[in-house]
């Protein structure tokens, strides 16, 4: 069941970059993560006041983890970018890319805390199908 | 290529922020960490705006359909939905459940809005899960044969 789950937030997000993308159209990239951000942070207030959370900032936490909003920023206008000149299926395709990527790298160096997963060389035939796969999306 | 080159940067940036935002949520809850991530987000995008000096007009606003505003709302349900799935269910699954359900959404998104199925995307795309599905299958032997060792 959760798996099921885990499909319908692959829906969301691309209707999410759908959206996003249709907001960069009419205002332009930065003024589209403004928005985006102005209604992602009024939605999260509500969710912290109907969870009577309280917001806080804990001392002696390494710096880097305050940095995820920055990165989220790029995030957005990276994909805004990409979404009006490649589409919704090869910016993600690209982006799964991307991602399984980095984390053989992460994975294979343990990096930022992580348990050291050695990288296996039959991993490059999965590599290789996707980039097919890539490759096959970007020419049609 | 340049935007190709852009949007495998974007898988690097999701990662990261998966991974900040993950240390984040440990040290003080998720919710509270998704909320100091958008006050971080928007103080640094305002800052942005207003040193190029653009700014939003009601008239262009009120011209956009409105379901293009709720995108946000969106990000904030997808993280708070991930966080109570993602360990629900194997790491590995993960990408591949995601990519699936982005994958199928895509194809449909870009036909309403060009009114076309591109074989290519299809035929591309299945290769894409098979790609996935066979490194999963490798993550997983190792996973086990290192519990077992």
């Amino acid at each position: 069941m959760y798996k099921l789950y885990a499909i319908l937030i692959g829906v969301l997000i691309t209707i999410m970059v759908t959206f996003n993308g249709v907001l960069e159209s009419h205002i332009g990239n930065f003024l589209a993560v403004l928005v985006i951000h102005i209604v992602g942070l009024s939605s999260i207030s509500l969710i912290l006041l109907l969870r009577q959370e309280r917001p806080t900032i804990k001392k002696g936490i390494p710096l880097y983890l305050y940095t995820g909003g920055a990165i989220g920023i790029l995030l957005v206008l990276v994909n805004n970018i990409c979404f009006s000149n490649l589409g919704a299926s090869l910016t993600l395709s690209l982006g799964v890319f991307g991602q399984l990527l980095l984390s053989s790298i992460i994975d294979h160096f343990g990096l930022m805390g992580m348990k050291a997963y050695k990288f296996q060389l039959k991993k490059l035939i999965g590599f290789s199908i996707i980039l097919v796969g890539l490759i096959i999306m970007t020419i049609y | 290529m340049l935007y190709i080159v852009l949007a495998i940067i974007g898988g690097f940036l999701t990662i990261l922020s998966m991974v900040v935002n993950a240390g984040l949520g440990k040290e003080i809850g998720v919710f509270r960490g998704t909320f100091i991530n958008y006050v971080v987000g928007l103080s640094l995008i305002l800052i942005m705006v207003l040193m190029l000096g653009s700014f939003l007009d009601i008239k262009t606003l009120t011209s956009i359909p409105f379901y293009a505003f709720l995108g946000g709302a969106l990000g904030v349900i997808i993280v708070a939905s991930s966080n109570v799935i993602i360990p629900k269910i194997p790491a590995i699954y993960t990408v591949l459940l995601n990519f699936i359900g982005q994958i199928v959404a895509g194809i449909i998104i870009d036909y309403i809005r060009f009114d076309f199925i591109s074989k290519g995307k299809i035929i591309g795309g299945i290769l894409v899960i098979l790609g996935i599905l066979y490194n999963s299958m490798i993550d997983k032997k190792q996973l086990r044969d290192g519990n077992n060792a």
